[in-house]
C-alpha cells in the first residue's frame, strides 16, 4: 500500500539534466519561461518546443509522461482556442456560422497562445520530472533566503517544507487505513446528499487530526533530542556545490536565449 | 551495584511532575538518585504511568527537573548553552518509529544530528557512511523511511544517534512496535554497541527477557525508586514483580511453580538454558 | 466450509512498476466456531488477507467465500457482509471521532439504520460484553479512558455490528501487560460463551498460541503451513525461520524435549508446563 504513493512526480535517472545543480535548474527554468512569455514569432517558439522535446530525449523521460503532463492544460488550452478563434477579428474570413465567423488573425494568435503554453508546460514538466522534491524544496529554499531580512524565517520555512515531504506518504496511508477502519464499522462515504457526504467525513477526519497533531508532538521532540534548534546554524550534508559543467549548461542556454530572441528567426 | 569508573549520567534527588486539572499537580518522579556507569546496560522496569519515560525525558534535556539536578558527563542539563553536548552525549530512541524519522530518504536522516551539530559536510558524509556499515544499512541509504520495515526504521534511528558518537544511548520501548524478527535484530545491535562500543544504555522495556540481558535493573513505581540490582536479584524476586503488576521471565515464573512442586531447583535461574539445565540435571539424578 | 478463500491474488498497482504481489493463491477454509491464528512476519500479507474477508479490497483474482457463496462486489451485499464479519484494525481506538463512548459505539448499528431504542440497547450490550459498566462508561469521553479502556470501547463499537466472525489485526499492540490479558480473556469468552468465530492476525503469539484450534502461515504473500495449531506449532526451526517465534515457555519445552526428556512440547501456559514436567516421572516407567 505504501508503495502506491509516489510522490511528485520525479522519475529516477542519471541522465545530466537529473544531476544539474537544482539551484541552477530551477534558476534556468524562470529564465526560460520569462523568454517564452516575450516571444513574438512562431519560428522562435518553435525552436524552443524542439529544444524541450530535445531536453526530454536526453533526459529519457518516455513519451506517455510527456502526454500525461500535459493533460491537465487541455481544457485551458480548449477554451483559449474557442476565445481566440471567435472573439478576434482581422485577416481573412475562414469560416461563417450565422453571425459567427471564425477569421485567421484569431487563429493565428490562438494557436501561438496554445503552443506557447504547451512551451511554458513541457519545460516545468521538464524540471519537475528531473528533481527529486527534496532538492527542488532545497533548492527553492536558496530563493527565499534573501526573504530572511524582511522577516520570514527561511531555514525553518524549508525545514517545515522537507518534514512535510517526509509525511505526505505517512498520512496518505494512514487516511486509507482509516476509511477502511470506518468502512468495516459500516460507514458510507458516498450517497446521500452533499451535506450527507460532508457530514460522514467527519468521522475521517476528526481522527486523521488527532494523529497528525500527535505525531507533530512525538516527531518535535525527536528533533529536539538530536539537537535541533531553532535559529541555530545548521550545515547540510550534501552541500550544494554549483560544477563548472552547471555554469556551462547555465551559459549555454543564456546563450540560446539571446540569439533567439535577438535574431527572433 | 556495578561500580565502573566515570559516570555518564547522574541524578540527583530529582523531582518532576506535570500540571494537572485545576490547581493540582500530579508528582511524577519525587527523590530519583541513580547513577548510569560508563559502558553499563540498564534496564528500567515498572508499571504504566509510574515516571519511566519522563525519566529518560529528563537525561535528554527534553524535561528539567523542578527539584534535584541531573549531571550528563558532569554537565548540567538546566542550563541551555550546554543543551547541545548533553543531548549529544545522551541520544535518545522513541517507542513509535515512525515519528522519529525527519527526513525524505535514510542517509539524510542519519545526518540530521549531525547538520544539527553545524559539522563540515564532508565529517558528516564520513560519519553517515561509517555508522551505515556498521548497522548495515548501506544498502538502504537512500531509500525514503515510509518504504522501511519497522525494524529497519527503528535501527536508522538507531544509526541517526550514533552517528552523534554518544555516550550512552536512552530508549523508550523501541520495540514495542516490531514483530518478533525485528525486535531481535534491534536488541542485537544494541547490546552490540553496549559490549564492543562501551556506549551505555539505559532501555526502558516491558519484555522481562529483554531485561534480563542488563547489567542493572531498576524498577520503578508511582515516580519512585523502589529497587535496583542485578537482574538475577530483581527479576527473581516474583512477589515483588507481580505486586507491581509486572511478570518475570518465563524461566523464572516455570521454576517457582515447580519449586512449589518440591522440585529442587538453585534459586537464581534467569535464562530458559539455566532452567533447563536444573531440571535435566535433577532428572539425571531420579 | 464456513470462512476462507480460493486461490485468492491480490497485487497493488497492476501494471505499474510498483506493482507488488501482497497474495498470491492462498486458499483455506475454517469452521463455523474456530479459533484461527493468521500468523507471519511483517509484510507478509496478513492485513491484506484479513481486508479480504471482510470485503474492503478486491481480489485480483481468486474468490473469498462466506457459507459457500463468493463474496460479491454490490454494496447492499457488502454491507450485509460486513455486518457479519466485523474486523478491529490494529490500535482501534484511534478511530474514536466522537465525544462518548456511547456515541461511538452506536457509530456502527446508527450506520445499519437502527431504531434509536435499538441502538441504545446494542450499546448497552457491547459495554456490558467488553466488561464495562454502560451506566458507568456510557457518557465518558472516549478520549480520556485508559489505553486498556480504550481498546475495549474500540473493540464494544464494532460488536455492536452483533457480527458472527470477529477478526483482530494485532489486538494487543501497545498495551500492558495487564491489559493484555484481559483482552485475550474477552476473546476467549467471545469464542467460547457465545460462539463467535474469532479469528486473529498476529505476530506476537505469547497468549495467542494457547486458544488457537488452527493456525494460517503467510511468508512473502504464500501460505506456506496451515493446519491445527498443535502441528503447526511443533515445527519451531521452520517458523524461527520465518522470524517467528513461540511462547517463551513453549521454547523451554522445546528445550527440554531437544535435551532427550520426555515432554509434550505443544504446552503454551505456564500451568500447563508445570503439569506437564509433573507428569514426565510417570512417563518413565509405563
Amino acid at each position: 500500500m505504501s508503495r502506491s504513493i509516489i510522490l511528485g512526480q520525479y522519475l529516477p535517472g542519471e541522465s545530466l539534466i537529473h544531476r544539474l545543480n537544482p539551484r541552477l535548474k530551477i534558476l534556468t527554468l524562470v529564465l526560460i519561461l520569462i523568454l517564452l512569455f516575450t516571444l513574438e514569432t512562431y519560428s522562435a517558439l518553435a525552436a524552443f518546443l524542439a529544444f524541450a522535446l530535445l531536453l526530454f530525449a536526453l533526459a529519457k523521460v518516455p513519451f506517455r509522461y510527456l502526454l500525461r503532463g500535459l493533460r491537465p492544460v487541455l481544457f485551458i488550452a480548449l477554451f483559449a482556442l474557442v476565445i481566440y478563434f471567435f472573439f478576434t477579428s482581422g485577416g481573412i474570413v475562414l469560416v461563417r456560422i450565422g453571425f459567427i465567423t471564425v477569421e485567421s488573425e484569431g487563429v493565428i494568435e490562438g494557436l501561438f497562445i496554445v503552443t506557447r503554453l504547451a512551451a511554458l508546460v513541457l519545460f516545468s514538466l521538464l524540471v519537475t520530472l528531473t528533481t527529486t522534491p527534496l532538492s527542488l524544496t532545497h533548492g527553492m529554499g536558496y530563493f527565499l533566503k534573501p526573504l530572511r531580512y524582511v522577516g520570514l524565517p527561511a531555514e525553518e520555512v524549508a525545514m517545515i517544507m522537507s518534514v512535510s515531504l517526509r509525511f505526505i506518504p505517512t498520512l496518505m496511508e494512514e487516511s486509507q487505513r482509516l476509511m477502511r477502519a470506518q468502512l468495516a464499522r459500516g460507514a458510507d462515504f458516498e450517497t446521500g446528499s452533499i451535506f450527507r457526504k460532508a457530514r460522514s467525513l467527519v468521522p475521517l477526519i476528526v481522527p486523521l487530526f488527532v494523529s497528525a497533531f500527535r505525531r507533530a508532538d512525538e516527531l518535535a521532540l525527536a528533533m529536539e533530542a538530536r539537537c535541533y534548534r531553532i535559529g541555530a546554524k545548521r550545515t547540510r550534508m550534501h552541500e550544494d556545490v554549483i560544477l563548472p559543467r552547471d555554469w556551462a549548461v547555465l551559459a549555454f542556454v543564456i546563450m540560446l536565449l539571446f540569439v533567439t530572441y535577438t535574431f527572433g528567426f | 551495584m556495578v561500580s565502573r569508573s566515570a559516570a555518564i549520567v547522574e541524578a540527583k534527588n530529582v523531582d518532576y511532575y506535570y500540571p494537572g486539572e485545576g490547581e493540582t499537580v500530579w508528582p511524577a518522579l519525587s527523590g530519583i538518585n541513580l547513577t548510569v556507569a560508563q559502558g553499563e546496560y540498564v534496564a528500567l522496569i515498572g508499571p504504566n504511568g509510574s515516571g519511566k519515560t519522563t525519566l529518560l525525558k529528563l537525561f535528554n534535556a527534553l524535561l528539567t527537573p523542578f527539584g534535584g539536578e541531573i549531571l550528563v558527563q558532569g554537565i548540567s542539563t538546566a542550563n541551555e548553552e550546554t543543551l547541545p553536548a548533553v543531548r549529544q552525549a545522551c541520544g535518545m530512541i522513541f517507542q513509535n518509529p515512525d515519528n522519529q524519522l525527519v527526513a525524505t530518504t535514510v542517509e539524510e536522516d542519519i545526518a540530521f544530528g549531525l547538520e544539527n551539530l553545524a559539522l563540515p559536510p564532508a565529517e558528516i558524509r564520513r560519519r553517515v557512511e561509517d555508522v551505515a556499515c556498521l548497522l548495515g544499512l548501506r544498502k538502504l541509504l537512500r531509500q525514503p523511511p515510509h518504504l522501511l520495515s519497522g525494524g529497519e526504521k527503528q535501527k536508522v534511528a538507531i544509526a541517526g544517534v550514533l552517528a552523534m558518537e554518544p555516550r550512552c544511548i536512552l530508549m523508550d520501548e523501541p520495540t514495542a512496535m516490531l514483530d518478533p524478527a525485528g525486535r531481535q535484530d534491534v536488541i542485537d545491535t544494541v547490546r552490540d554497541l553496549n559490549k564492543r562500543q562501551g556506549i551505555a544504555v539505559v532501555h526502558v522495556t516491558h519484555f522481562p527477557e529483554e531485561a534480563a540481558w542488563a547489567d542493572r535493573i531498576v524498577v520503578l513505581n508511582e515516580g519512585q525508586l523502589i529497587v535496583q540490582g542485578s537482574p538475577e536479584d530483581v527479576l527473581t524476586d516474583l512477589s515483588l514483580l507481580h505486586e507491581l503488576k509486572l511478570q518475570g521471565p518465563a524461566a523464572v515464573e516455570l521454576a517457582a511453580l515447580l519449586r512449589e512442586d518440591g522440585y529442587r531447583l538453585p534459586p537464581q535461574i534467569l535464562h530458559n538454558r539455566e532452567l533447563v539445565d536444573s531440571i535435566c540435571s535433577l532428572e539425571r539424578k531420579n | 466450509m464456513f470462512i476462507g478463500t480460493e486461490k485468492l491474488t491480490h497485487t497493488y498497482m497492476p501494471g505499474t512498476p510498483f506493482a507488488t504481489e501482497a497474495l498470491q493463491d492462498v486458499s483455506f477454509n475454517l469452521q463455523q466456531g474456530e479459533f484461527a491464528l493468521i500468523i507471519g512476519p511483517s509484510g507478509s500479507g496478513k492485513s491484506t488477507l484479513i481486508q479480504h474477508l471482510n470485503g474492503l479490497l478486491r481480489p485480483t483474482s481468486g474468490r473469498v467465500l462466506f457459507e459457500g457463496i463468493a463474496v460479491g462486489s454490490n454494496k447492499h451485499e457488502l454491507l450485509r457482509l460486513r455486518r457479519r464479519i466485523g474486523l478491529v484494525f490494529q490500535i482501534p481506538e484511534e478511530q474514536f471521532f466522537s465525544e462518548s463512548v456511547f456515541d461511538e459505539i452506536a457509530f456502527a448499528p446508527r450506520n445499519l439504520g437502527l431504531d434509536e431504542s435499538e441502538v441504545e440497547k446494542r450499546v448497552n450490550e457491547s459495554l456490558e460484553k467488553v466488561g464495562m459498566q454502560a451506566e458507568k462508561f456510557r457518557n465518558r469521553h472516549p478520549f480520556r479512558l485508559s489505553a486498556g479502556q480504550k481498546r475495549l470501547v474500540a473493540i464494544a463499537a464494532v460488536l455492536s455490528l452483533q457480527p458472527e466472525v470477529l477478526i483482530f489485526d494485532e489486538p494487543t499492540v501497545g498495551l500492558d501487560a495487564i491489559s493484555r490479558k484481559n483482552l485475550y480473556n474477552l476473546l476467549t469468552a467471545l469464542n467460547q460463551k457465545d460462539g463467535l468465530t474469532v479469528i486473529i492476525s498476529t505476530h506476537h503469539l505469547d497468549q495467542a498460541a494457547a486458544l488457537a484450534d488452527s493456525v494460517l502461515v503467510l511468508n512473502q504473500g504464500r501460505l506456506v503451513m496451515a493446519g491445527p495449531a498443535e502441528n503447526i506449532f511443533n515445527k519451531r526451526k521452520q517458523l524461527y525461520e520465518l522470524g517467528l517465534t513461540l511462547p517463551p515457555v513453549t521454547e523451554i519445552m522445546h528445550e527440554l524435549a531437544e535435551k532427550g526428556l520426555p515432554v509434550k512440547t505443544a504446552v503454551y501456559t505456564l500451568q500447563e508446563a508445570r503439569g506437564e514436567i509433573k507428569n514426565m516421572k510417570r512417563r518413565y516407567k509405563p
